[in-house]
């Protein structure tokens, strides 16, 4: 039942900022998304909180995103520093996705999210989720080949 | 996946540091339930005379059980086990019978963890409770520790208890309750009917039947307190 909200936030967050490209407002909508978690009279636990948070940072996000841009600096991004080789040719093909197949690499390959989670996310079977993501990640390991 | 492949979309979609993170989670806290919190917080929902009505069948058996004549102590066990066994049903189910099940539904904390919680908090009770008559019938019946738990105590119980929740699963409103009550009354007839007309029944050599039949007993209990677990929706006649 409990559940590591840090963790959790670290990965709302990061979904966050990859949909707005603003760590300010990214962060807005990550503590949005929990406050409206916290207040909320309507979710019972029943094991879909990820499922839950994903959708209401989804639709925060759609929202935030609808409003004009404000044009922060660009920030110092913490880390190891991609192969520069490497990562053009991944980047080239990440560009080439969908928004929503490049959603679904980062929360499965990097938040690491379970599959269960995505089907419901996503409205698939995890047999057709499987397939797609396969034929994603084979697309961008050939590319790192 | 690819160990490689994973680093590189790691690198690829990393974000800043968040800064406002810390002080948003110490100011933001959702209050949560620990397992033996939430066992706690039912036990504290279980009426009052359950918990006396469990500790008053303890007594008797054990008064009974104290007399010079030993197949009295058995009788009463035999027959007051099933009883502890309704009760515990009986608080389980108390939402179905009085068809409230929707209030439980609406609960934030789900159905079926409230429901283990106070399956556990009760049963973890009950089970104490035989856990003490097992050396009184024994050393006082002058039967052993195996006899004495398999075939007094823990079968009756575990019969009662899978009877008793399949009935509830079939029966809504105060039919359920009188089902169940019927079913602990039949095993309870039973018990006491074989401990005076049938003592060849609970003769040492038969402890492994008795062992079979406790094991029995108890998949068909653990299997239907998995199946009540499970039974999330409401199901309207």
């Amino acid at each position: 039942m409990a559940i590591d909200l840090e963790a959790q936030y670290d990965k709302i967050y990061r979904y966050c900022y990859y949909r707005l490209r603003d760590r300010e407002r990214a962060e807005d909508v990550t503590q949005e998304t929990f406050l409206r978690w916290f207040a909320s009279d309507t979710y019972r636990d029943r094991g879909q909180l990820l499922h839950y948070l994903y959708t209401v940072a989804r639709h925060l996000c759609a929202d935030e995103a609808r409003r004009p841009p404000v044009h922060a600096l660009p920030e110092e991004l913490p880390g190891r520093e991609p192969d520069p080789l490497l990562s053009i040719a991944l980047r080239s093909e990440l560009d080439k996705l969908s928004p929503e197949d490049r959603e679904l690499v980062l929360l499965r390959c990097v938040n690491g999210e379970p599959m269960a989670v995505l089907c419901k996310l996503y409205g698939q079977s995890r047999f057709a989720l499987r397939r797609r993501l396969d034929k994603i990640l084979k697309t961008l390991k050939d590319a790192l080949e | 996946m690819d160990r490689r492949l994973k680093q590189e979309l790691q690198a690829m979609f990393r974000a800043p540091a968040p800064v406002k993170k810390a002080a948003f989670l110490k100011c933001h806290r959702r209050r949560e339930l620990g397992r033996w919190e939430l066992a706690a917080v039912q036990a504290g929902h279980i009426r009052w005379w359950v918990w006396a009505l469990s500790l008053g069948v303890f007594g008797v058996v054990l008064w009974a059980a104290a007399w010079p004549y030993p197949a009295m102590g058995l009788s009463c066990a035999a027959a007051l086990t099933p009883v502890l066994a309704l009760l515990a049903v009986a608080e389980n189910g108390r939402a179905r019978f009085y068809q409230m099940e929707e209030l439980e539904l609406a609960c934030r904390v789900p159905r079926s963890s409230a429901l283990l919680a106070r399956m556990l908090a009760l049963g973890l009770f009950h089970l104490a409770l035989l856990g003490a008559l097992i050396p009184a019938l024994a050393v006082w019946g002058g039967i052993g520790t195996a006899r004495a738990a398999g075939a007094y105590l823990l079968t009756p119980y575990c019969l009662t208890a899978a009877l008793g929740m399949e009935l509830t699963r079939r029966f809504r409103g105060r039919e359920g309750l009188l089902a169940c009550g019927g079913g602990a009354a039949l095993v309870s007839g039973l018990g006491t009917l074989s401990v005076y007309r049938m003592p060849a029944l609970y003769r040492p050599e038969d402890l492994p039947l008795w062992g079979m039949a406790l094991a029995a007993s108890a998949f068909a209990a653990g299997a239907e307190i998995t199946l009540s677990l499970k039974e999330r929706e409401l199901r309207w006649n």
